[in-house]
């Protein structure tokens, strides 16, 4: 069976793609920070940030599909908020839209959500596209994050569909015996079938811990690192933090 | 001359944590050089004996690699030159990318990042799957996987390779490319499985482990040719397989000059 992984795309080349991982790390952190911590009317300091993202995609080669098709994960949040929008009436002039009525203020929470989510997102998938995860592993532990951290993150990107192939074989395994899921009582075959992964899960830990025991693993963090935080990443740096930062204060200002 | 056996195991004890015994005295000598396929039932102790080569389990009674006792002092240096390569691909391979998997034991040996590298393209080459450094293993075919399980313990550059069930889930090319891959690399083995023509093929010797016990040592061709003694532990070769006396160098040459 096949999936589409988390850092699809992260393979192509680009000057983006080249950076050092804890360049874009520091960069996509600083970004969402900046960004959510941004006055909702502070219109034109979003579409800075949106600008600057632009251009990052552009410059990273990333196909505009993809990366349009991934930013459809806002959407349930900001429908979420739109369903609520008539709810919020602390004035601010209201206006009416067929039946329901909305307050300016409803619809400043609206933009709110929907532009710190767009640009928070957009800087995620950003990061992720443009860097394969092992990479940003080592680069997190680099930045000292615990290595207990991005162990279980290592052996989540390296499991997940080892498990999800295992559930789907369970799944038919059930099917292929009459299981129509319909009734009630069959909701316990639910239960049964985590409880038996969980068991795998558990003893495929044990197996590997036992393989990682044999190639002489102590619990040290020892990883080869391949990059240098040099020129290009000072400016990638540099750039994605002062700009939006800037263009804040201006804004703002 | 000093006699140096590879593996030395001597009255070995061992009863998992819930009191049932795994290992009811086994005594088992293998020299340098040798390929030894150990075959028994499943929950013959073939497992737990293999965990013992490396010191995952220590049981009661001698075991001792190159010489070495296994014990707490000594298992950095016996986990370098043992081997060991485990049944499931998925629980050898663990790391996010092929050459992480690869470089994890000879990064944990202490190499520098250089020798690491070689390390790593080195025992990729050597098992035919060079340029798969950034794949996950994820994305590998099964007899990818398999050879890029034995790479990660290539790479430690180890005396004794120790495998467990190496030809389960292989069909039937990939199975043969694995035992030429395997009659290639010229260090010490130790083979467990069922599969007797796979051991036929690739060991010069064979032992069989029956209820925690050695049951039978002997050169392959006279163990696997006596049905009486492989079904008294539960194993049998596949319908229409026979063995034939294997012809050695020695032999051939006889013949060239007898003719």
């Amino acid at each position: 069976m096949t999936h589409v992984f988390l850092d699809e795309y992260s393979d192509l080349e680009s000057p983006i793609h080249q950076l050092d991982p804890r360049a874009k790390l520091v960069g996509c952190i600083a970004l969402i920070v900046i960004c959510v911590t941004t006055p909702s009317n502070l219109y034109a300091a979003f579409a800075a940030y949106l600008g600057l993202e632009i251009i990052l995609v552009l410059l990273s080669r990333l196909p505009w599909k993809h990366v349009l098709k991934r930013m459809l994960i806002v959407l349930p949040f900001i429908l979420v908020v739109a369903v609520f929008l008539p709810f919020f009436n602390k004035g601010g002039g209201s206006y009416n839209l067929g039946p329901v009525t909305v307050s300016a203020h409803g619809l400043l929470v609206l933009w709110n959500v929907a532009a710190k989510s767009t640009v928070s997102v957009l800087a995620v998938i950003l990061l992720s596209s443009t860097t394969p995860f092992p990479e940003l592993l080592k680069g997190m532990e680099k930045l000292k994050v615990p290595h207990l951290l991005t162990t279980i993150m290592s052996f989540m990107y390296r499991y997940i569909f080892v498990l999800m192939d295992e559930m789907q074989r369970m799944r038919r395994a059930r099917d292929s015996r009459g299981w129509s899921g319909k009734w009630l009582w069959q909701a316990k075959v639910i239960g049964h079938m985590i409880a038996a992964l969980f068991l795998r899960s558990y003893e495929r830990g044990e197996r590997v811990y036992a393989a990682m025991l044999a190639r002489g693993y102590d619990g040290g963090a020892r990883t080869i690192y391949l990059y240098d935080f040099g020129v290009m990443e000072l400016g990638f740096t540099a750039l994605v933090i002062l700009f939006p930062l800037a263009a804040r204060l201006i804004v703002g200002g | 001359m000093h006699h140096r056996p590879a593996v030395e195991i001597r009255t070995l004890y061992y009863a998992y944590p819930d009191g049932t015994p795994a290992l009811r005295g086994v005594g088992l000598t293998i020299e340098e050089g040798e390929s030894v396929g150990i075959v028994g039932p499943n929950g013959a102790g073939k497992s737990t004996l293999l965990l013992h080569l490396n010191g995952i389990l220590m049981g009661q009674g001698e075991v001792r690699i190159f010489d070495l006792p296994v014990e707490k002092k000594n298992l950095r240096e016996i986990r370098r030159r043992v081997g060991l390569v485990f049944q499931d691909p998925d629980d050898q391979l663990f790391s996010p990318t092929v050459f992480d998997d690869v470089a994890f034991g000879p990064i944990n040996m202490g190499l520098s990042q250089a020798e690491v590298a070689v390390a790593v393209s080195q025992a990729l080459e050597e098992v035919g799957i060079a340029g798969m450094e950034k794949r996950s293993a994820y994305h590998l075919s099964y007899g990818q996987k398999k050879r890029a399980a034995i790479a990660t313990v290539l790479s430690m550059n180890p005396d004794l390779l120790v495998l467990d069930e190496p030809s389960s889930n292989l069909d039937p090319r990939a199975r043969n490319e694995f035992s030429a891959l395997l009659q290639e690399m010229r260090i010490t083995k130790i083979l467990v499985t069922h599969d007797l023509p796979f051991v036929f093929e690739n060991c010069d010797r064979v032992v069989i482990m029956s209820r925690g016990k050695i049951a039978a040592d002997g050169d392959s061709f006279s163990i696997l040719s006596d049905e009486a003694l492989l079904s008294e532990h539960g194993l049998e070769l596949p319908y229409g397989f026979y063995p034939v006396p294997r012809e050695t160098a020695q032999d051939s040459q006889d013949r060239e000059r007898e003719n």
